[in-house]
């Protein structure tokens, strides 16, 4: 009985995510009026106007490198702290005698 | 059976094999960072696939030849560079905004027409930067685990 109440609620959640998050008739987010699509799916802008204001012809690398660059900056800031998490951890640090 | 777990290192084929392997896969990876605006990829592809041929370096060769090679301080000055270069080019465009393409959309170099090899103003520097830094932190993470065990041989 519980286990269908929570398979039954969990379906619900996700129905209702569903319904929130379509885009005709979803939540709005940001601005109102028409252009709310606009901002909010920028794929086919990035698309359109990517080759002419990053130059580069590979898409993925105008996205990560030029619009979503904070993202990479944070993901190299990732990789940097994990291996000098690594490399400090690992390090022989305590000179074992026996 | 003692001295050879000591040694670590592969047999003869597949010493061979790695000799003739390691400097495909160092120019495949090259090739991805270099291309990295142009085609799929890009440098945190292209750097992993390099440091793919260093763990196969220590692999085919064992750990006392990876260790002859491998400079604990020029690894960390060249992944640090890497994120100095990354962070340096980013300020380039300062004037304007944070990550401005200042090189493309004022044409000042690697202006070229879309699609050729000096094109998409810093793209090409970034992805030599990434690639650097990924190739120097995923060796150094690599010869940290097998270097600096706890346990006795």
């Amino acid at each position: 009985m519980k286990r269908t109440l929570g398979a039954l609620s969990l379906l619900f959640i996700l129905g209702v995510l569903l319904i929130v998050a379509h885009p005709n008739y979803g939540l709005k987010f940001g601005l109102g009026g028409k252009d709310w699509q606009a901002y909010r799916y920028t794929d086919q802008y990035y698309i359109e106007h990517g080759v002419e204001e990053v130059g580069g012809t590979n898409i993925v690398t105008d996205i990560v490198f030029d619009y979503r660059g904070y993202d990479t900056i944070g993901e190299a800031t990732v990789l940097f702290t994990a291996i000098a998490g690594a490399v400090a951890l690992l390090r022989p640090w305590r000179r074992e005698e026996e | 059976m003692n001295h050879r777990s000591v040694r670590s290192d592969m047999g003869l084929i597949v010493k061979t094999t790695a000799r003739a392997t390691i400097p495909l896969i160092g120019i495949f990876g090259a090739y991805i960072v270099s291309h990295g605006h142009l085609t799929p990829g890009g440098g945190f592809q292209g750097g992993a696939t390099i440091a793919g041929a260093g763990v196969l370096f220590l692999i085919a060769f064992g750990l006392e030849e990876a260790k002859k090679r491998y400079d604990h301080h020029a690894y960390s000055a060249l992944e640090s560079l890497g994120g100095l270069v990354f962070l340096g080019i980013a300020m380039l465009g300062l004037s304007v905004a944070f990550f401005y393409n200042m090189l493309w959309r004022k044409g000042i170099a690697f202006a070229g027409k879309p699609g050729t090899l000096l094109s998409a103003g810093y793209l090409p520097i970034m992805n030599l930067a990434v690639g650097l830094k990924v190739f120097a932190g995923l060796i150094s993470a690599m010869m940290a685990i097998s270097m600096y065990r706890r346990w006795k041989e």
